[in-house]
């Protein structure tokens, strides 16, 4: 018997009902209880893994009269949000902890990452664009709350207004474009306009409305020229937040790409791809470029996080099967990756109360587990054999020259190295340089499961590639 | 009958106008002002297209976005309340510690 449309629905009904839970919990508990809220929130979400698990099958599935579809894409995209907002859900829990963050912290904060990763679940299964702008701006507008969420600190409040006006102008573009492709195609339905692009020449209006949508997505994905925000953004929320935004919101963001450009646009790739190939090679050099006289860790991270949007443009200017499967890969090497940096940055920030890199000095007797982390950890979004970010790398560089893009490809070796040289700083500040404070860093056991887990990632993805690519590639297939 | 042309173009203006007004304003009421212009135009564009195409998904659509609109200038305008309630600042330019 077929399984009910319910059945398929169940994920999101769940993160939703979890989300309102919480809140009603919230409301109960008068905002005592947050930490208890936050292992409540992360032990909701794990039934949701083995959900997506069943729900695996070879055909693409429409539900609610087309608005909506289940697809391999679909369910490996909602089960890379729903790890990343577990973790995130855990940093969070740690950083409420610290008495200075005790005095704020509320339930409500779980609500806000739960409904984000709701939107994040939308976004992976719309069908139309009216449902992916819906769940675009649910994930958007949390973020933005989320962002400026500490109400005493007047950075996260620059960080939050700052993120809300360059926000708000990137969906204002996104749906003027999806206005224009509207105009253009007849239709918002993802199946109707793929048909009509392959059915006619592509139009002028076409065009102008699919780089006005390409304007919206790059500043999700923190592209050249909209990857300004990034840095202030990243340096001003809350931890937790930075990392849900470099990893979620991003993949989110290049979940709409690989939808936009390899499944609806495809038909037209001799004109976009050019431009693509431009914008990628632009922000991976701004990204570590950028990144070299940082001395804040978090603003270091948020460039080298420009940096990485631009290796994965690289798999979207190659519209190929390659390309959107390394694209695929990267980013769940890169999750595992940078999940691990966020995790070191949060235990380290919410003892010491401090981002600054200098201050990480003497790590390595303070507390080696931290630092051996971090140091696999940056090694790894440098792209050292044998970790996750390596093949990723090698098979974007490796698309890239398929297509013939040869100084795109060069550009993205040269990068490794100067992303080495401004990672290793970071390395030799932990074990070489001396600590003025030697006080050993607590780890709870909850980070620790989750360092484990990150670690465990970084390792398995790196050298046992084969399930992982195999899954990519089955993930990308029904795009084409 | 409005031929095409002529809302597609009013739209552009307000687009044009909106985002001119979101970059250039330092006051960050007049910025959320200007956001909501540029979604306007973004509602014209969709119903001139949804009006010549006698298709009626388009104007859906701009129920949605007044919506989404309200929710945005909601946390805009909180978030301007904090800066004048804890800082007494509406100044955009006044938010400079995150630079470089």
């Amino acid at each position: 018997m077929m399984p009910s449309h319910f059945f398929y629905l169940l994920p999101e009904i769940w993160v939703g009902a979890l989300a309102l839970l919480i809140l009603l919990l919230d409301l109960r508990w008068k905002g005592r209880g947050h930490t208890k809220l936050g292992l409540m929130a992360a032990i909701g979400l794990l039934p949701v893994l083995p959900l997506l698990c069943m729900q695996r099958q070879l055909d693409t599935l429409e539900l609610l009269h087309g608005m909506y579809r289940i697809d391999s894409a679909a369910l490996l995209f909602k089960g890379i949000f729903i790890i990343t907002s577990l973790l995130v859900i855990l940093m969070t829990r740690e950083i409420s902890k610290t008495p200075a963050a005790a005095q704020q912290a509320h339930g409500e904060f779980y609500l806000l990452i739960l409904s984000a990763t709701l939107g994040m679940m939308f976004v992976a299964s719309a069908a139309d664009f009216l449902m992916l702008f819906i769940a675009l701006e649910l994930i958007t507008i949390s973020f933005y709350v989320m962002t400026a969420y500490l109400k005493t600190d007047l950075r996260s409040l620059e960080a939050g207004i700052k993120y809300l006006i360059l926000g708000s102008i990137a969906s204002a573009c996104f749906l003027y474009g999806v206005a224009f492709v509207y105009g253009s195609s007849g239709s918002i339905r993802f199946v109707e306009i793929r048909q009509f692009l392959q059915e006619t020449p592509f139009s002028a209006g076409c065009l102008f409305g699919l780089f006005l949508i390409l304007g919206g997505i790059l500043f999700k994905t923190a592209g050249v020229p909209f990857q300004l925000w990034t840095p202030d953004v990243y340096e001003g929320a809350p931890t937790s937040v930075t990392a849900f935004l470099s990893v979620g919101s991003k993949s989110a963001g290049f979940l709409v790409a690989l939808r936009v450009f390899h499944e609806l646009f495809i038909s037209s790739s001799a004109d976009w791809a050019p431009v693509l190939v431009w914008v990628a090679g632009l922000t991976i050099l701004y990204g570590n470029l950028g990144a070299i006289p940082q001395k804040n860790i978090k603003r270091l991270l948020g460039y080298s996080s420009i940096g990485h949007a631009g290796y994965l443009l690289i798999g979207l200017a190659c519209p190929s099967s390659l390309g959107s499967t390394a694209m695929v890969f990267y980013l769940a090497g890169y999750l595992v990756t940078n999940l691990a940096v966020f995790l070191v940055v949060t235990v380290f920030s919410s003892h010491t109360g401090s981002d600054e890199i200098k201050n990480y000095a003497g790590l390595s007797k303070r507390s080696p587990l931290l630092a051996m982390v971090m140091f696999i950890a940056l090694l790894s979004l440098a792209g050292v054999p044998p970790l996750a970010g390596f093949i990723g790398k090698f098979m974007l560089l490796l698309g890239a020259l398929s297509q013939g893009h040869l100084t795109l490809a060069i550009i993205g070796a040269v990068a490794v190295v100067i992303s080495l040289y401004y990672y290793l700083i970071v390395v030799k500040v932990m074990y070489v340089d001396r600590a003025e404070d030697s006080s050993p860093v607590p780890v709870s056991l909850p980070m620790r499961l989750a360092l484990l887990f990150c670690l465990l990632g970084i390792l398995g993805i790196g050298i046992w590639q084969e399930p992982f690519l195999s899954l990519s590639f089955a993930a990308v297939k029904g795009l084409f | 009958m409005i031929p095409l042309q002529e809302l597609l173009i009013l739209s552009g203006v307000l687009f044009a106008i909106g985002l001119i007004g979101a970059i250039t304003r330092r006051n960050i009421i007049m910025i959320l002002l200007s956001l909501e212009i540029l979604l306007a135009a973004v509602n014209l564009a969709f119903v001139a297209f949804s009006y010549s195409l006698g298709d009626l998904a388009g104007q859906v659509v701009v129920f949605f976005v007044m919506i989404v609109a309200a929710a945005e200038v909601t946390v805009g305008l909180a978030i301007a309340v904090v800066l004048v309630r804890q800082f007494n600042k509406t100044e955009a330019d006044d938010l400079r510690i995150l630079r470089w």
